[in-house]
């Protein structure tokens, strides 16, 4: 994918969040910068507590109560009039509902919960379609069943008035998507919508999801800590760890060029990368205590490898390609050569070798 | 639904009969002194016609079997000998339940039209003042014994608005106070569980995806959060309707109201055992008659709950 002639939809400038707890106050998100491109597929990865879906609930105005907005923008450029909009800055209810659904929707992770049970999956979706496309009657039924079946439910008519406890978790998490998907939204936020389903029902839906991408002209931005997933679905990834991006780049340049430690560390914990026998790699430690301030380099306490600058200073971005960056110190001319881990060579000679990733 | 609805009703019938002949012992096992106002002065033989003429000479058993196919054939309630003398309890009560039950539905319809939109606009406004106002509100009613505000409202509003203390069936404006004073305890009821239920509710996952389908606050308060909020508040109705029987007791009598409730009382001090026989039972059936009613109205709202058997789901 060419980065050059992308249109930035979603711009996101130094975003500081903090939450106020029992009087004290957390810094979940610290100085994220992050361009997202039309069309584009975005991965977030992370693992739980990073961050991935704070960052997100941004976008859509639906931070939990106590967070706020401490610092820095977040401009989107997707509205048909062509102006931007500074989401940052919105205050009340009735300039979220210009975004919410018609530009910025979202799947959640859970389809067991998402669903109202007193009410006819026809309704849910119907109410959705009525709301961004202003249908009626027979009309709405009709739009209703098209996008059942486009979200692959089978027998949409006879679905269309049937209540959710009568779906199956996959058939539930299709009819979340669809409702989704019915208010014609440009960016679809999809937050581990596969995570609570069995393992043969998630490819279905990541078939699903990148069907509609296609089909619907989405831009998807994908939280997950599912780094198989990721490698399925992405055109570039973030790395997330404790409220900050540390490496960002194309699903290649993460999987097989990756710089930042941490990066490393996830990768070689994947266990379709693990070798028979062995125990699988494990990062050590807890991630750090986002109460209090963090010094230097986030991931440094549990990096065996960390240099004594990462106990001192943040590490700014470091260009490896123009669509590939990564905040550690590695990557300074200063540093001492510090060679990957095992798996992450193993993984470099196997592209060289003519493999695809992916695979 | 008719078949779960008819087996239920079979069942209640059956409680019914339970409660009836458990109340219709106990008054047999009271002193029989409490036939006779002048029992002290009483030979033994009037003593022995008295209680031959009221049937009470016979043994337990065979006055309830007595009592039961009166019911069930002629669908007597049995004489009243104390209360009025020789006049059966049907003929009595037939002038006085009408007023009871239009009492009792005038309250239940003022606690519905005040406690449901009460106990919404305290959810929409959690932790506001209006919300810790009518919190306030529902604690000192739930704390306080009916039997006082009941009282203070006799005592203060009859003033203040100029109201007539005595009730007069051809006079709306007497009916105010006792309506509202049956009202009172259910209004808060219908509050403080319909504001929980609201609260809950606008904690679910549904109600974020509500959000991000773009809907307002508004639209998903009265659309989605006030319908499901009203679902769990079926199991409440039978509690409502006894609160009004309870109630009726008292208020009856405080605004001397010709009515059923004021009844009891009375006829439970003059040991008239077929007027307590028949009282306790029509208020037995209240109270069942609302639990069949709350299950039904779940139902009714919630596709879950089905009384049909199980049906295969996906």
């Amino acid at each position: 994918m060419d980065y050059q002639d992308r249109k930035v939809i979603l711009s996101v400038e130094d975003l500081n969040v903090k939450f106020n707890l029992r009087g004290k106050v957390l810094h979940a998100i610290r100085g994220i910068t992050l361009d997202v491109y039309q069309g584009e597929t975005l991965a977030i990865v992370g693992e739980s507590g990073s961050g991935k879906s704070v960052l997100n609930k941004n976008f859509i105005g639906l931070l939990d109560a106590n967070g706020f907005i401490s610092d820095g923008k977040i401009i989107y450029y997707g509205m048909d009039d062509g102006n931007p909009r500074i989401l940052s800055d919105f205050q009340k209810e009735k300039e979220w509902l210009t975004i919410r659904g018609s530009e910025v929707s979202m799947i959640m992770q859970d389809p067991m919960t998402s669903l109202n049970p007193l009410k006819t999956v026809g309704k849910q979706i119907g109410e959705a379609v009525r709301l961004h496309q202003g249908l009626k009657g027979a009309a709405l039924r009709q739009a209703v069943i098209k996008i059942l079946g486009d979200v692959g439910i089978p027998e949409p008519e006879k679905r269309y008035a049937q209540y959710p406890h009568e779906f199956s978790g996959g058939m539930r998490q299709r009819v979340v998507i669809a409702i989704a998907i019915a208010c014609r939204p440009k960016i679809l936020i999809c937050d581990e919508p596969t995570t609570a389903l069995d393992v043969t029902i998630q490819a279905q839906i990541l078939n699903l999801l990148k069907k509609l991408k296609k089909d619907y002209n989405l831009t998807v931005i994908f939280i997950t800590h599912d780094l198989g997933v990721v490698a399925n679905i992405a055109d570039r990834v973030a790395v997330m760890y404790a409220g900050d991006i540390i490496e960002i780049g194309t699903s290649k340049e993460i999987f097989y060029e990756s710089r930042h430690p941490y990066t490393w560390a996830l990768l070689s914990s994947l266990p379709q990368l693990g070798v028979k026998g062995e125990e699988l790699y494990s990062i050590k430690g807890t991630p750090p205590n986002l109460f209090k301030e963090v010094r230097g380099d986030a991931f440094a306490p549990r990096n065996p490898q960390a240099l004594a600058i990462d106990f001192e200073k943040i590490p700014p971005y470091f260009d490896i390609s123009p669509t590939h960056k990564a905040k550690t110190w590695l990557l300074d001319p200063r540093a001492p050569k510090i060679e990957p881990p095992a798996v992450i060579q193993q993984i470099r000679a196997a592209k060289k070798g003519g493999a695809e990733y992916g695979e | 639904m008719l078949k779960y609805i008819l087996k239920r009703l079979a069942r209640s019938l059956l409680t019914l009969l339970i409660i009836v002949s458990i109340v219709f012992i106990l008054m047999r096992k009271m002193p029989i002194t409490g036939y006779f106002p002048n029992y002290d002065h009483m030979s033994q033989e009037a003593i022995a016609n008295g209680l031959h003429m009221m049937g009470l000479d016979l043994p337990v058993h065979q006055q309830l079997l007595l009592f039961l196919k009166g019911l069930f054939t002629k669908g007597s309630l049995g004489i009243s000998y104390v209360y009025r003398n020789q006049v059966p309890v049907t003929e009595i009560l037939a002038t006085k339940w009408p007023i009871s039950v239009k009492l009792g539905l005038l309250g239940q319809a003022l606690a519905l039209l005040i406690g449901l939109p009460l106990g919404t606009v305290m959810a929409q406004h959690k932790g506001g003042w209006i919300d810790r106002f009518g919190t306030g509100f529902i604690v000192t009613i739930q704390a306080l014994p009916a039997a006082v505000y009941f009282l203070l409202i006799q005592l203060y509003a009859t003033e203040a608005f100029r109201l007539p203390l005595a009730f007069t069936y051809e006079n709306p404006k007497t009916w105010i106070l006792p309506v509202f004073s049956l009202a009172l305890p259910n209004i808060v009821y219908y509050a403080m569980w319909l504001r929980r239920y609201m609260v809950d509710e606008s904690t679910k996952d549904y109600v974020k995806l509500c959000q991000i389908k773009g809907m307002s606050s508004r639209a998903i308060m009265f659309k989605h959060v006030f319908r499901n909020a009203f679902v769990p508040l079926g199991q409440y109705l039978p509690t409502t309707l006894l609160n009004t029987v309870v109630g009726s007791i008292y208020v009856e009598s405080l605004y001397s109201i010709p009515g059923m409730g004021g009844l009891l009382v009375d006829v439970i001090k003059r040991q008239d055992n077929a007027m307590v026989q028949a009282i306790v039972m029509i208020f037995a059936t209240v109270g069942i008659v609302g639990l069949i009613l709350g299950d039904i109205m779940m139902s009714l709202l919630d596709p879950r709950i089905s009384f049909t058997g199980k049906k295969g789901g996906r």
